[in-house]
C-alpha cells in the first residue's frame, strides 16, 4: 500500500448559496486542485457527493463537474452515504491513491437545500432513516438523535445547560470560522430560551439546514514529491456499518458504527487515543458531541458531558472538539460535510485557522456519520 | 405450534407489514429460531447473527416505553398532530417496535417504563397509548 496524502483542500463559506451546486462544486475543486500546487490534468479519478442533487434536477454530476475542470474524459462517480457521504467518496479515494489505481483524486461534496421549504428539507432529512420502519411512524430526523438523547439522559442525568454547553463552544469556534454559516457567538440564555424542536432537544442543540461545497484532493507521496502545502497524511481511512432501526440495537447510549469505525481507524494506524491532538466529530445534535467523545473511546461512557462544561473540549483544553465549529454552527451540507471536516484538520495543520488554532497540533481525527449512525467513517491525519 | 401458524397470511413484504398495522390491526415481526431475536423490522436474516431462517411471529400488543422524544416540529405526515411523542417500546413477549404517540403533548407527560399498548385502526403507522389512557385499553 502506498502512503496517501491531502495535498488541497478547499471549502466555500456555508449558509445560502445564490450558484447551483454543479457551479460550487466545480469552484471549490478548482481551489483545493490549485492549492495542491497540481492541475485538474493531475486528476485520475472525482469522487463527488450530493445526496439532494436531484432537487436541483440534477444527477449524474460527477461529469458535469470534471468537464467544467477541462477534464471531461476522467472517471467519476456518485457516492452516497447521507451525511457522511464525503467522508465515503475520501474513503474511495484513499484505496484508489493507497491502491495504486490512480495517483491522485478529488473528493468533492456538495449540497444545496435552501430552495426547498423547511417541511420539504425536514423531509428529505427523515428519508436517510428508515422510512418504512421510522419516517412512517412519525419520526423525524431531530426526533430520532432527541431519542437517543432521552435514553443517554435516562442512564445519565444532566440539566439542560450541558448540551448548552456543547452549543455554546462551537458557537464560539464558528465565530472565528470564515467559513461557517453562523458566525457569532451565543449564550447560554440563548440556548435555553430557545423553542423545544424534539424534546430534549432545543432549535440551538440543531444543526441548520445549510448550502455549502468542500473539495480535498488525495495523492500517492511518490506522486507528489516536493508539496506545496503541509499535507496530511492519511493515517487511517476506516468505515463501518450498523443496523439503522433504533428498534434493533442492543443498546441506545452510543452509535455502534462509531465504535466500530474508531477501532479500525486505530488498529490500522497503530495509535491509541492520547496520541490524538484534536478531532472534528459529528456533531448534527449536542448529544450527538457527547455520543461520538465516548463512542470514539476518548472518553468513558457518560463523561463527556462534564468534560464539555469543565472545558476539556475548548481549543486550548486537553481535547480540543470541532474547532471548525462543527456541523452545529459552521453548518452542515449534507454531503459536504465529511471533505469539510479535512478542511478544517487541513487549515489547522496549514497556518490557515487563524483565530481558531489549536496549539501545536501534530494528530487529528475526523469522524462522520451518515444520518442516525447506519454509516460511519473515521479518518486519521498526522503531520510528515 | 410455530408462530406463524397464528398468521391469518404471510408478511413477507414491508407492505403486509404496513398493512399488518392498519387493515387488520396486528403487529407483525419474525423471529429467528438460531439467535432466538425478535424484531419487528422487515429483512430475509436475521440482523443479530445473520441467518437466513427467520419465521414469521405474532408480536405482543403490550409493552414498555424504552425512549421516546414529544415533537413540537412533526413529520410532513404528522403535520395536524403535533405535538405527540415519537416512542421505542419493548414489547411483552420480546421485541422492540416504534410508534408515535398523539395523546402524549408534553414530556412531561411520559416516562421511560411507561406502559403502553397498540391502537388499532388509526393512521398512519404504528399508534400507541397510555395503559393509563383510554382508549383502546382492554
Amino acid at each position: 500500500m502506498r502512503e496517501a496524502w491531502v495535498v488541497g483542500a478547499a471549502s466555500n463559506r456555508f449558509g445560502k448559496m445564490k450558484e447551483t451546486g454543479r457551479e460550487a462544486a466545480t469552484r471549490v475543486s478548482l481551489e483545493a486542485i490549485r492549492q495542491a500546487g497540481l492541475e485538474p490534468k493531475d486528476i485520475g479519478y472525482t469522487f463527488v457527493s450530493n445526496c439532494f442533487g436531484l432537487t436541483e434536477k440534477q444527477g449524474h454530476v460527477g461529469p458535469l463537474i470534471n468537464g467544467g475542470l477541462g477534464i471531461p474524459d476522467v472517471p467519476s462517480c456518485t457516492i452516497e452515504s447521507a451525511c457522511s457521504s464525503s467522508s465515503a467518496g475520501l474513503h474511495e479515494a484513499f484505496v484508489h491513491v493507497a491502491g495504486g489505481f490512480t495517483d491522485a483524486a478529488l473528493v468533492v461534496g456538495v449540497e444545496k437545500l435552501s430552495h426547498l421549504d423547511t417541511l420539504t428539507a425536514t423531509s428529505y432529512f427523515a428519508e436517510a432513516a428508515d422510512y418504512a420502519f421510522e419516517t412512517k411512524n412519525g419520526a423525524t430526523f431531530p426526533g430520532l438523535y432527541a431519542t437517543l438523547a432521552n435514553a443517554y439522559q435516562k442512564a445519565f442525568p444532566m440539566k439542560p445547560e450541558v448540551l448548552g454547553a456543547v452549543a455554546i463552544k462551537n458557537h464560539a469556534n464558528a465565530a472565528r470560522n470564515p467559513h461557517a454559516q453562523f458566525q457569532k457567538e451565543i449564550t447560554m440564555e440563548t440556548y435555553l430560551n430557545s423553542p423545544m424542536i424534539a424534546s430534549p432537544l432545543r432549535l440551538f442543540d440543531c444543526c441548520p439546514f445549510s448550502d455549502g461545497a468542500a473539495a480535498v484532493v488525495v495523492a500517492a507521496k511518490e506522486f507528489v514529491k516536493q508539496p506545496v502545502t503541509e499535507p496530511l497524511v492519511i493515517r487511517a481511512s476506516a468505515r463501518a456499518g450498523s443496523i439503522t432501526e433504533m428498534q434493533d440495537r442492543p443498546d441506545l447510549l452510543g452509535l455502534p458504527a462509531s465504535r466500530t469505525a474508531a477501532d479500525k481507524a486505530f488498529r490500522q494506524a497503530g495509535m491509541d487515543r492520547k496520541q490524538i491532538d484534536f478531532v472534528e466529530v459529528h456533531d448534527c445534535f449536542t448529544i450527538a458531541e457527547l455520543l461520538a467523545l465516548e463512542d470514539l473511546g476518548f472518553l468513558p461512557r457518560g463523561t463527556a458531558g462534564k468534560a464539555e462544561v469543565d472545558g476539556v473540549t475548548a481549543r486550548d483544553g486537553r481535547l480540543p472538539v470541532n474547532p471548525s465549529g462543527g456541523l452545529k454552527a459552521k453548518g452542515h451540507p449534507v454531503s459536504a460535510t465529511g471533505a469539510s471536516q479535512v478542511v478544517e484538520i487541513f487549515e489547522q495543520f496549514n497556518g490557515l485557522a487563524k483565530g481558531r488554532e489549536v496549539p501545536r497540533a501534530e494528530t487529528a481525527l475526523a469522524h462522520n456519520v451518515g444520518a442516525t449512525g447506519g454509516s460511519c467513517s473515521v479518518h486519521i491525519f498526522s503531520r510528515r | 405450534m410455530p408462530a406463524s401458524d397464528q398468521l391469518p397470511s404471510a408478511s413477507h413484504t414491508i407492505q403486509e407489514f404496513v398493512h399488518g398495522y392498519e387493515e387488520d390491526h396486528r403487529l407483525r415481526g419474525f423471529r429467528c429460531p438460531n439467535c432466538g431475536l425478535v424484531t419487528a423490522t422487515w429483512g430475509l436474516a436475521c440482523p443479530r447473527c445473520g441467518k437466513a431462517d427467520l419465521e414469521e411471529t405474532a408480536l405482543s400488543e403490550r409493552g414498555s416505553v424504552v425512549a421516546f422524544t414529544v415533537l413540537s416540529v412533526p413529520g410532513d405526515e404528522f403535520l395536524n398532530d403535533a405535538p405527540y411523542a415519537y416512542v421505542v417500546v419493548e414489547l411483552d413477549g420480546g421485541g422492540r417496535i416504534t410508534g408515535w404517540m398523539p395523546a402524549v403533548k408534553s414530556e412531561r407527560n411520559l416516562a421511560i417504563g411507561d406502559r403502553v399498548h397498540f391502537v388499532p385502526g388509526y393512521k398512519p403507522g404504528v399508534q400507541f397509548a397510555k395503559d393509563a389512557d383510554a382508549p383502546g385499553v382492554g
